[in-house]
């Protein structure tokens, strides 16, 4: 076994090699001031008003700045573009001031003109996190460091939204002079989309040089950026679709940090030069439900209660991160506002059948059930898609499953809707809200469309709507009881169940300093040095 | 004395060597496997029977697999689903393939233009590719597969029926039939395809396995057979994210690896047997 293990090392290293080879022309990881990272690529857009994924974070908080930043312990909110802010009594008109120093990467200041179009912008385009600009209803820059977000109703989130990559300020003029749009009309009258494939235009640490979808993407070091000293010249991620071999690259020297190791695959590294540590995380995963999709059997709310009882947490996690993970409530993680106090969930097949028998289908149905064929966060999709699919054959129900590429399946779930997914979702920010308008069986809102709200009317969950004003216009100090209010509504609804909040695995080599996990961000490069 | 005599006696035939009693044991294995795995007091080959990522023991041969299922098991259970998709693609392929190959070298002008002008097309572009494209435009799955299987491996046994039928009907004695008043067909089917057969069977029995191979190759890139469906290419996917726990992937690579070889062995020694000149 240690002979074949050998074999293996010899065998990961030769390839690991020559992919580091073909990734740097004459350079290692990590030589002079550059450093690699393996991930596997999700991008939908590299549009700030269009992206929305989890790589998408990474590189919008790093060529991008928001007005706000999140402190180290995730939590705290601390200045960026804006140096300070104040809101009204009611929290529905917020006031910033912009830092007169901070200058976009062509050398032009950052002014509240830019602010005002580019949250505009998010706003009008509609892209998958437009949800983030709901609620504003006027932007007024009074001069060139001041702007005044006035909102339809009180929003006691909205500070920490602004933390949110998602938000990032955008060189307006730069923008615009390539195709972008902000008016009203921006959904038909913009056409920058392919430009922001080639370009940045933003304040942050680095700026784009290159990207190549499902390839590669470069960043080099903004040089008008002055908020810290960057160690790091120039960044290259390296598009890396599995953990293995991730961990390969990076046992062999290829990357420096790997993005996506599974804690099973942790385990078998060779640490000797290596930093490998595994934390908790606020990421999770989920089963989704949608009753009103194309062909989707009829899911009651008791069958769906049923499914989520059908489901074997202990044995998810077990199977999926070999134990390393933790169960998850509520679609508002454990951690966040709301969460605490709440029952985690438990396997009751006994009742998921009586549920089962009770709607009428005791003899079980079949559900077809697409799902994204990749790895989230440790986490094989496939392998979770087929643990389900054991689970719920318990009480009778067949799982067809079909593995999708991700835009593939990304387009399936936004179009007809698929009956019943797996997918993933890591925070924006820290705060509640972003987890209801985005699962919440609200109007209008992402994940009511994709559950077929337009076409089963029955899955709107009013309630949660009121309760999220509620929670919006609750002080700091009634903020989590609101939250927990809402959880507890949206458990209710068995559209969103999580399944696992895998731990997250940090990798890199130990020539590299400053990695850490951010819960908006993911990584950010301005805090990475190499030694 | 008596003993050389002995070995005389029992010599075997020049195509009938140990590579062929071997490639024949195997395809006698693997055809039993397939049409008796329901008798075996095996493991179910979809549910979890023991531990996930267990090493081989004397209780599962070939270990489990991340979902705790029996490797040995889903290896056996995936033959079905290998030999008889590359049963059905062959015959498919040869159907078509030899259909359109003998119109083409029995009609010749513009009709043999046409189809060969598709075969060369369809020739033109590596056969991995190709497949991949028509999977990924079908949708994934299996009968998409083996499709896309079928649309790659026609052409072959297009060109190589056209081929025989042009050397065996300018013969004498399908001139004589046509001379002595026998129709298209009759002259076609009773004087011409039954001089045509042998390589064409020798390919086919030498492409079973590489069928096997390319359906497990699509499977391998998601393409092919859906989880939890126990099918070798993508027995071999799941266990590449398990890289270092190698009996995941050593059952069925075994399997694909025997089957290959075996069809290979036999197609040899087929060549051999209806070749004269190799006699």
């Amino acid at each position: 076994m240690g002979t074949i293990r050998q074999h293996l090392r010899v065998a990961a290293f030769l390839s690991a090699s020559l992919s580091a080879v073909a990734l740097l022309p004459g350079a290692a990881a990590a030589e002079g001031n550059t450093v690699v990272i393996a991930r596997s690529f999700d991008f939908n857009s590299l549009d700030p008003a269009r992206a929305f994924c989890d790589t998408c974070q990474i590189y919008l908080s790093n060529a991008y700045e928001s007005l706000i930043g999140l402190g180290t312990d995730n939590k705290t909110l601390e200045p960026r573009l804006a140096t300070k802010w104040t809101g009204n009594a009611d929290q529905s008109q917020f006031t910033f001031t912009l830092d007169p120093d901070a200058k976009f990467s062509d050398g032009s200041p950052v002014e509240a003109k830019d602010v005002k179009w580019s949250f505009e912008r998010l706003q009008n385009l509609k892209g998958g996190a437009a949800f983030m600009m709901d609620g504003v209803t006027k932007i007024d820059t009074p001069d060139a460091t001041t702007v005044v977000v006035t909102l339809a109703g009180p929003n006691s989130e909205f500070l920490n939204i602004l933390s949110a990559p998602y938000t990032a300020v955008v060189n307006s003029d730069v923008a615009a002079a390539n195709g972008a749009a902000a008016g009203a009309d921006a959904e038909t009258a913009d056409k920058a989309e392919e430009w922001f494939l080639a370009n940045s235009a933003g304040s942050g640490a680095y700026q784009l040089v290159s990207y190549k979808a499902d390839d590669e993407m470069r960043l080099k070091a903004n040089q008008e950026y002055k908020r810290s000293k960057l160690s790091v010249t120039d960044v290259v991620f390296k598009h890396t679709k599995d953990a293995v071999t991730q961990a390969q690259l990076l046992e062999s020297g290829g990357v420096d940090i790997a993005m996506q190791i599974d804690p099973d695959t942790a385990k078998t590294m060779n640490t000797d030069n290596l930093t490998v540590e595994t934390i908790p995380s606020y990421n999770f995963l989920y089963v989704a439900l949608a009753p009103g999709a194309k062909g989707a059997p009829k899911l009651t709310k008791e069958v769906r209660e049923a499914i989520s009882l059908a489901l074997d947490y202990d044995g998810i996690i077990d199977f999926t991160v070999g134990g390393a993970g933790t169960k998850v409530s509520s679609p508002i993680p454990t951690g966040f506002p709301g969460t605490e106090g709440l029952a985690a969930p438990q396997q009751n097949l006994d009742k998921a059948k009586e549920l089962m028998a009770k709607a009428g289908v005791a003899d079980g149905f079949e559900i077809n059930s697409e799902f994204p064929n990749m790895n989230a966060y440790g986490v094989d999709l496939s392998l979770l898609s087929q643990k389900i699919q054991q689970d719920l054959a318990k009480i009778n129900i067949k799982m067809n499953l079909t593995p999708l590429e991700f835009s593939v399946w990304r387009d399936h779930v936004r179009g007809d809707g698929i009956p019943l997914t797996t997918s993933f979702y890591a925070p924006d920010y820290y705060g509640s809200a972003q987890y209801v308008q985005f699962f919440g069986m609200i109007e209008g809102q992402p994940w009511w469309n994709r559950a077929g709200g337009k076409n089963d009317a029955s899955i709107t969950n009013p309630e949660t709507a009121e309760l999220l004003k509620k929670a919006l216009a609750a002080t700091e100090a009634d903020k989590p009881g609101v939250y927990k209010e809402i959880a507890e509504s949206m458990m209710s609804d068995h559209i969103i169940i999580p399944v696992v909040s895998p731990n997250l695995v940090l990798a890199h080599s130990k020539k590299v300093t400053g990695v850490r996990y951010s819960a908006c961000c993911n990584l950010l490069l301005n805090e990475i040095g190499v030694q | 004395m008596s003993q050389s005599v002995a070995i005389t006696a029992f010599r075997l035939p020049n195509w009938a060597k140990l590579p062929v009693i071997i490639g024949g044991l195997i395809v006698l294995f693997w055809t039993a496997v397939v049409l008796t795995i329901n008798f075996w007091p095996i493991d179910d080959p979809i549910e979890m029977v023991a531990k996930r990522l267990m090493p081989p023991s004397a209780a599962h041969w070939f270990g489990t697999d991340a979902l705790g299922r029996d490797v040995l098991s889903r290896t056996l259970h995936g033959a079905r689903l290998s030999l008889l998709m590359s049963c059905a693609v062959i015959a498919a392929a040869v159907g078509i393939g030899c259909t359109l190959g003998a119109i083409a070298g029995y009609v010749g002008g513009f009709v043999d233009g046409i189809i060969m002008r598709l075969v060369d097309i369809t020739l033109a572009f590596p056969p991995i590719l190709l497949a991949m494209a028509i999977t990924a435009s079908l949708g994934p799955g299996l009968e998409n597969a083996a499709i896309a299987m079928i649309v790659v491996w026609w052409p072959v046994y297009a060109r190589l029926m056209r081929g025989q039928v042009l050397t065996v009907k300018v013969r004498e004695h399908v001139e004589a039939a046509i001379a002595g008043g026998a129709g298209h067909s009759r002259t076609l089917l009773t004087h011409i395809l039954p001089l045509t057969w042998s390589p064409i069977l020798v390919n086919a029995t030498m492409d079973f396995g590489q069928v096997v191979l390319l359906a497990a190759s699509l499977s391998f890139i998601g393409l092919g057979a859906s989880p939890p469906t126990p099918e070798w290419g993508s027995m071999i996917s799941e266990g590449a994210i398990h890289f270092y726990k190698w009996w995941i992937c050593a059952g069925p690579g075994i399997a694909i690896l025997s089957v290959v070889l075996g069809f290979n062995f036999i197609g040899d020694g087929l060549r051999d047997y209806l070749d004269p000149r190799s006699r």
